[in-house]
């Protein structure tokens, strides 16, 4: 151990607590307070109630949870399918094209989401796809912007990926198709999971293409969120914000043990 | 085994460059997706952005946005914000690791599972967190003892902003800082102690030599997302505070001024895929040598 | 006569701008086994990667029991393949492994289930069909690697490097169960990639000494052993002790007369014509040189190792020629430090110097 005296530790760890409790703690303890919060005038709640939560849970609000849980479910489904394609099929490219397709598959990362949904706005408002005022423009600038994670993920598996398996279930007789389904993407599927887990959050919290771009029949919750912030209703913001989160963390749990299912066979 | 007859030498190229051609068009539906929905768009705001309202095609556009104050500040605004969050990231995140890492206490597992649940958040969450610590009704002054408009007013300035991106992307820095120090081997630190090197100097000679590459990676990818931060500003909602992102963002739906929109969305990408290009070229040449291991991998060892 | 069941004619394979193997000449006969032997980066590993269809070769033809299979993918080749980390499938069951060649080829269940179980105990796994890969040791692991390839009845069975990831006795182990796995099945070509001398020694008919991408020479294992004609082969294939020697006499065929340090030899020219007068390298293996108190070249004792079996010790000749020699007993034998006689015996290979090839 590095730190010997106990005074050392001592005061590396008083510090450490200051500064992870004030920073990043509190935040998020706050928001768990605030979506039971009856009244709030003091340090801590006065009183605590359920009527937030029960609010975030229904009429306009659940609907608002169901878009984005559909609009997450959707744009993870398809950034894992197109990013899970892209990274096999880029391995056997030439080189140099290769890295230009490795680039521009990670390049929206680089791109800031309003920029996204302006760009989306711009070329399909008008013929020959006019997307725009359609729950598919919603889909598309989440696609968009998860797609370089699911992209990466995946990337990063096959990097590491030992190549012999492949090739020695090549020598065995198994033609590519069934290399593919029988052992490479069995193999992937941990990476799988993780890329679609993280497409998921990423898709669930989306606030800046999608407040560009919604039409008023798919609006996704953190845009609701931030109406009702807006409106004063910071106790319901506070509420949903909590069911977005609960909403996630089924959806990743979810996934967790597909991957764990997966890893078993 | 299918019968080829033999000595027929001529077939080598015809089929490799087939078998190549095969191995591209495998790549077009993806390629389809990324050039169809990202780069398209991406090229019409380009060309939006020299197309006036009436139709005319000119630099006015350019002229008029960025001589006007109202860019210049949200672009001294955007690129001061990003760099004070990111050093404050870089600070705080190095702290954290150098703790979690080399002086544990119990728990501090629960503690980096918490960051990487950080990870997984949406960044509005932070802004509206802060609403009730630091708000003019939050929690901070009505424990200072104010009712309304209390003693602390930073929330809706820019320094309020800064604290939320620093809270917000600190894990992004934390973490692979973090990893890195998992590197470092025990024996190695237990030696440099045993020659009688006090706890700073191993860490600074031993420990953090192996984290420069993380930390250069991560600085550069919190700058970069600090920069294009829209959540946090949105939520926090200060009036003086507007970034390139958020000035998108008002020309773009509120003022519907498509063409200046477009030309302060070109200048913000612009910035970013620098940031973007630096942060990968960072990862590539300080990264290779110590964690590239598994990208060499896939080069064919010629042994 | 039929068609070899490996053929290279001219292999060459880059990988970028680095050349891994240069134009590669190399049969492997019915039922042969044929050891590469070299040390890293000797381009044995890409050879036999060529042979397997995972990696296409720049130039050159690969033929298999005399069909071009140069531009079929790796599985049309009906191969067998064990790699050095064995390459199991780690999400399926051993049986599943093994299993995974027939099933491939569609074979029907009850074939497929009667051919697992007489490969899995050919190999001695018959136990542990149930099992996953990771539940096994590293030479259980080896053994399902071999019934895997042996599972399709390949004509050839490619090892790369197969006992490198096992330890000491393992390796020991595996060689025996190799070797008598080669009993049972005398019809199947073997080629073995390997730095081991001593492996390839005892498993190969024929061995292809390699270096630098380049074949340096390829003969049946015991004339390679005894008669090197290259330098490289003498020193990498036995330790051999390279030492400069003048050529006093060659008459053209038959063993020519060297001079060293004073002493003459006759020694076996098996790199070639020499001419009198010429410098060469005779290879001398340490277990042939004798060492005694006095009598032969006059030479001084610098170290001696006990190896257990036997003692090695570091010579010096007088003219500060090294010599490196091997001696059951070191009784009767002066301090290190001390003058010695030395003898090298007649009929050590003279060979070609120079990197050879």
């Amino acid at each position: 151990m590095l730190f010997r005296t106990r005074r050392s530790r001592f005061l590396l760890w008083l510090a450490f607590g200051v500064l992870f409790g004030v920073v990043i703690a509190a935040p998020l303890a706050m928001v768990g307070l605030a979506a039971v919060a009856g009244t709030w005038n003091g340090v801590l709640p006065a009183e605590y109630t359920a009527r937030h939560l029960a609010d975030a849970a229904s009429g306009d609000a659940l609907a608002s949870a169901l878009v984005s849980v559909q609009t997450g479910l959707v744009a993870s489904l398809a950034a894992v399918l197109v990013g899970t394609w892209a990274a096999l099929a880029v391995r056997s490219a030439p080189r140099p094209v290769r890295r230009v397709v490795d680039t521009l598959l990670h390049l929206p990362v680089a791109v800031p989401s309003v920029v996204v949904g302006l760009s989306l706005l711009v070329a399909f408002s008008q013929p020959p796809l006019a997307l725009n005022g359609t729950r598919w423009i919603v889909l598309v600038a989440h696609l968009v912007i998860v797609l370089p994670f699911g992209y990466g993920v995946v990337s990063g598996a096959l990097d590491r990926a030992d190549p012999a398996l492949a090739e020695v279930a090549a020598s065995l007789g198994a033609p590519p198709a069934l290399v593919l389904w029988r052992v490479r993407l069995p193999l992937l599927a941990p990476a799988l999971s993780a890329s679609a887990s993280l497409s998921l959050a990423l898709s669930m919290g989306e606030v800046g293409a999608t407040v560009m771009l919604y039409p008023p029949d798919w609006r996704t919750l953190p845009v609701s969120v931030f109406a009702q912030a807006d409106r004063g209703e910071v106790f319901l913001a506070a509420a949903s914000t909590v069911v977005l989160l609960g909403l996630t963390l089924v959806g990743l749990l979810t996934l967790g043990l597909a991957k764990g299912r997966a890893a078993e066979r | 085994m299918t019968a080829v007859a033999a000595s027929v030498p001529a077939v080598t190229r015809p089929t490799r460059v087939r078998r190549r051609w095969a191995s591209v068009l495998w790549l077009l539906p993806p390629l389809v997706v990324v050039l169809g929905f990202f780069c398209y768009p991406l090229a019409l705001v380009l060309r939006q952005s020299f197309v006036t309202r009436s139709g005319e095609v000119s630099l006015a556009v350019w002229q008029q946005v960025v001589t006007s104050p109202e860019f210049t500040a949200a672009l001294g605004r955007t690129v001061l914000l990003s760099l004070g969050a990111t050093a404050g990231c870089v600070l705080l995140g190095t702290f954290l690791a150098l703790v979690l890492a080399f002086a544990p206490f119990p728990g501090a597992r629960v503690v980096s599972r918490i960051v990487d649940a950080v990870l997984a958040f949406p960044s509005f969450l932070i802004a509206l967190a802060f609403t009730f610590l630091y708000g003019s009704a939050g929690v901070l002054n009505a424990a200072l003892g104010g009712q309304g408009g209390g003693p602390v007013d930073f929330l809706y300035g820019p320094w309020g902003v800064l604290l939320a991106e620093v809270t917000f992307y600190t894990p992004f820095v934390m973490r692979p800082v973090l990893a890195a120090f998992a590197q470092v081997p025990s024996a190695q630190l237990d030696v440099a102690a045993s020659l009688g090197a006090r706890p700073a100097l191993v860490l600074w000679r031993v420990a953090l030599p192996e984290a420069w590459p993380a930390l250069a990676s991560g600085a550069c990818l919190t700058l970069l997302l600090t920069m294009n931060e829209f959540g946090i500003v949105l939520f926090v909602g200060a009036k003086d505070v507007i970034t390139l992102p958020m000035l998108v963002h008002t020309k773009g739906i509120v003022t519907f001024d498509y063409p200046a929109a477009c030309v302060v969305a070109v200048v913000n990408v612009l910035l970013s895929v620098a940031l973007y290009a630096a942060h990968r070229w960072v990862f590539r040449v300080l990264g290779a040598g110590r964690s590239g291991e598994g990208r060499r991998g896939a080069v064919p060892n010629p042994a | 006569m039929s068609a070899p069941a490996v053929e290279l004619r001219g292999v060459s394979v880059h990988f970028g701008r680095t050349v891994a193997l240069r134009e590669l000449d190399l049969t492997v006969g019915r039922g042969e086994a044929l050891a590469l032997l070299g040390p890293s980066g000797s381009g044995k590993s890409t050879a036999l990667k060529a042979v397997a269809g995972f990696v296409r070769p720049h130039t050159g033809r690969v033929l298999l029991s005399g069909e071009d299979v140069t531009d079929l993918p790796p599985h049309r080749r009906g191969l067998g393949v064990v790699v050095q980390n064995y390459a199991l499938f780690p999400h399926m069951r051993v049986a599943d492994n093994v299993a995974f060649g027939l099933r491939a080829r569609r074979m029907p269940r009850r074939q497929v289930e009667e051919r697992v179980s007489e490969v899995l105990s050919m190999v001695g796994m018959a136990d542990y069909r149930r099992r996953f890969p990771r539940e096994l040791s590293g030479g259980q692991q080896q053994r399902v690697a071999i019934a895997r390839a042996l599972a399709i009845r390949p004509p050839v069975l490619l090892l790369d490097e197969p006992l490198s990831a096992l330890d000491a006795a393992l390796r020991e182990e595996m060689l025996a169960e190799l070797l008598r796995l080669r009993g049972e099945l005398p019809d199947t070509a073997l080629v073995y990639v390997t730095h081991d001398q001593g492996e390839a020694l005892a498993l190969a008919d024929r061995i292809a000494v390699m270096r630098d991408a380049r074949l340096v020479e390829v003969g049946p294992t015991d004339q390679l052993y005894h008669r090197p004609r290259t330098e490289f082969t003498a020193s990498f294939l036995g330790a051999a002790n390279l030492l400069p020697v003048e050529v006093v006499a060659a008459p053209g065929d038959g063993p020519a007369t060297v001079r060293l340090a004073g002493a003459e030899f006759r020694a076996e020219p098996t790199g070639g014509p020499v001419a009198a007068g010429a410098r060469a390298a005779l290879g001398v293996r340490p277990h042939r040189v004798e060492v005694r108190t006095d009598g032969g070249m006059p030479a001084r004792l610098l170290a001696v190792q006990w190896r257990g079996t036997g003692f090695r010790l570091d010579l010096e000749l007088d003219g500060g020629t090294p010599l490196r020699a091997e001696v059951s007993s070191v009784d009767g034998l002066p301090p290190v430090g001390a003058r010695v006689g030395v003898s090298i015996p007649d009929g050590c290979p003279l060979v070609t110097t120079g990197a050879g090839g």
